[in-house]
C-alpha cells in the first residue's frame, strides 16, 4: 500500500519533522521518497527504518557531498528524498539506527549549520532592501513617467516584504542562537 | 608538541582500530568490538573524525582503488605519537583519581 502526504515544515522544525516520520515509522508507514512538502510512504514493517534529517554542508551535486553520501551508503545509510541540501536519510532500526553517540556533538553541528543558513538569508535580505531603497532614492530625484512608477512600486514591494520577513525571522534566529549557547554549556560537562 | 590535545572517544578508539587498514564500516564494527558494544560510531561523527584526522595527517588514505566507493584508511606514525600522548594523559588521570578516591 502506498499513500502521498503533503504538509510543510519549516527549517527550524527538523526535529518535529523528523519525530513524525519516525512515528509514522512506528505505525508501519515507511517514507521512500520526500520532496519540499510531499511525502511518499509505503507500508511495510512497524519501525523498520529510523529516519534522520541532514543539512549538507555543500551543494548535493559537489564531490564533498557525493563522497559523503557514499560513505553513509557503504555503512548501511540511504538518501530516500531531498529538498535543496536537506536530505532524508533512513537505515534499517535493526542495524542501531542513527542514535548519535555524542548528542550534545551532533545537535550542535545542526544548529551551527542552521546558523550559517539563517544568516545567508538575513544577509541577502539586506542587500536586496538596500538595492530597493538606493533604486527609490535615486528615482525619486530623477525619474518620472509610467516606468518609473511602475519600478517605485516594485521596489517598496521588495523593501516592504524584505523587511516583513525579516522581522518575522527575529525569534527564530533568537531562539537559535540561545540553543546554540546552552549546547555549548552542555558540551563542558558532558564532553 | 601535541602535549595539550584531549581525543574524542571516537577519534581515540578510530586511531586504534586504524593500525591495521580498514574502510569505514570496518571500523564502526571494530570500534564497537574494542569497547564490548558500549561505542557505537555513528556514520556521521565517523565521517567528521575521519575527514579532520587526515586533514592533520593523522591517517591517510590508502591508494590503489581510488574509483572504488570504500575507501581505505591506515594510521601514521603522528598518530601512532598521538595516541600514546593521550594514554599517557589518561593514565595520570587514572593514577590521580585512584589517589584521591578509593
Amino acid at each position: 500500500m502506498k499513500k502521498t502526504i503533503f504538509r510543510l515544515y519549516y527549517v527550524w522544525q527538523w526535529e518535529k519533522e523528523e519525530q513524525w516520520l519516525n512515528d509514522m515509522s512506528k505505525k508501519g508507514w515507511q517514507l521512500v521518497h520526500a520532496t519540499i512538502g510531499k511525502f511518499n510512504f509505503e507500508s511495510g514493517e512497524p519501525s523498520e527504518y529510523n529516519y534522520r534529517l541532514e543539512l549538507l554542508d555543500s551543494n548535493i551535486k559537489s564531490l564533498e557531498s557525493t563522497s559523503y553520501l557514499n560513505f553513509l551508503q557503504e555503512t548501511g545509510i540511504e538518501m530516500v528524498g531531498k529538498c535543496k541540501n536537506w536530505i532524508y536519510l533512513r537505515c534499517k532500526t535493526a542495524d542501531g539506527g542513527f542514535e548519535p553517540n555524542n548528542k550534545t556533538l551532533y545537535d550542535l553541528t545542526h544548529l551551527l549549520k542552521l546558523q550559517e543558513f539563517t544568516n545567508k538569508v538575513r544577509n541577502t535580505l539586506i542587500v536586496l532592501i538596500a538595492l530597493g531603497v538606493c533604486t527609490l532614492l535615486t528615482l525619486e530625484s530623477f525619474g518620472s513617467g509610467h516606468l518609473a512608477d511602475f519600478v517605485k512600486g516594485f521596489c517598496t514591494g521588495i523593501c516592504l516584504s524584505g523587511s516583513l520577513v525579516s522581522v518575522f525571522m527575529i525569534p527564530f534566529t533568537k531562539s537559535i542562537n540561545e540553543k546554540i549557547k546552552k549546547t555549548i554549556k552542555e558540551m563542558y560537562t558532558c564532553e | 608538541m601535541n602535549e595539550n590535545i584531549v581525543l574524542t572517544e571516537a577519534v581515540f578508539y578510530t586511531l586504534l582500530a586504524l593500525h591495521a587498514p580498514l574502510h569505514g564500516y570496518g571500523i564502526m564494527q571494530e570500534t564497537e568490538k574494542m569497547s564490548n558494544g558500549r561505542l557505537k560510531l555513528s556514520a556521521g561523527t565517523l565521517y567528521g573524525a575521519l575527514s579532520t584526522m587526515l586533514e592533520k595527517g593523522w591517517i591517510k588514505a590508502l591508494p590503489g582503488e581510488e574509483e572504488s566507493r570504500r575507501k581505505e584508511y591506515q594510521i601514521t606514525e603522528l598518530g601512532k605519537a598521538i595516541v600514546k600522548g593521550e594514554m599517557a594523559r589518561l593514565e595520570e588521570l587514572v593514577e590521580n583519581g585512584k589517589k584521591i578516591i578509593k
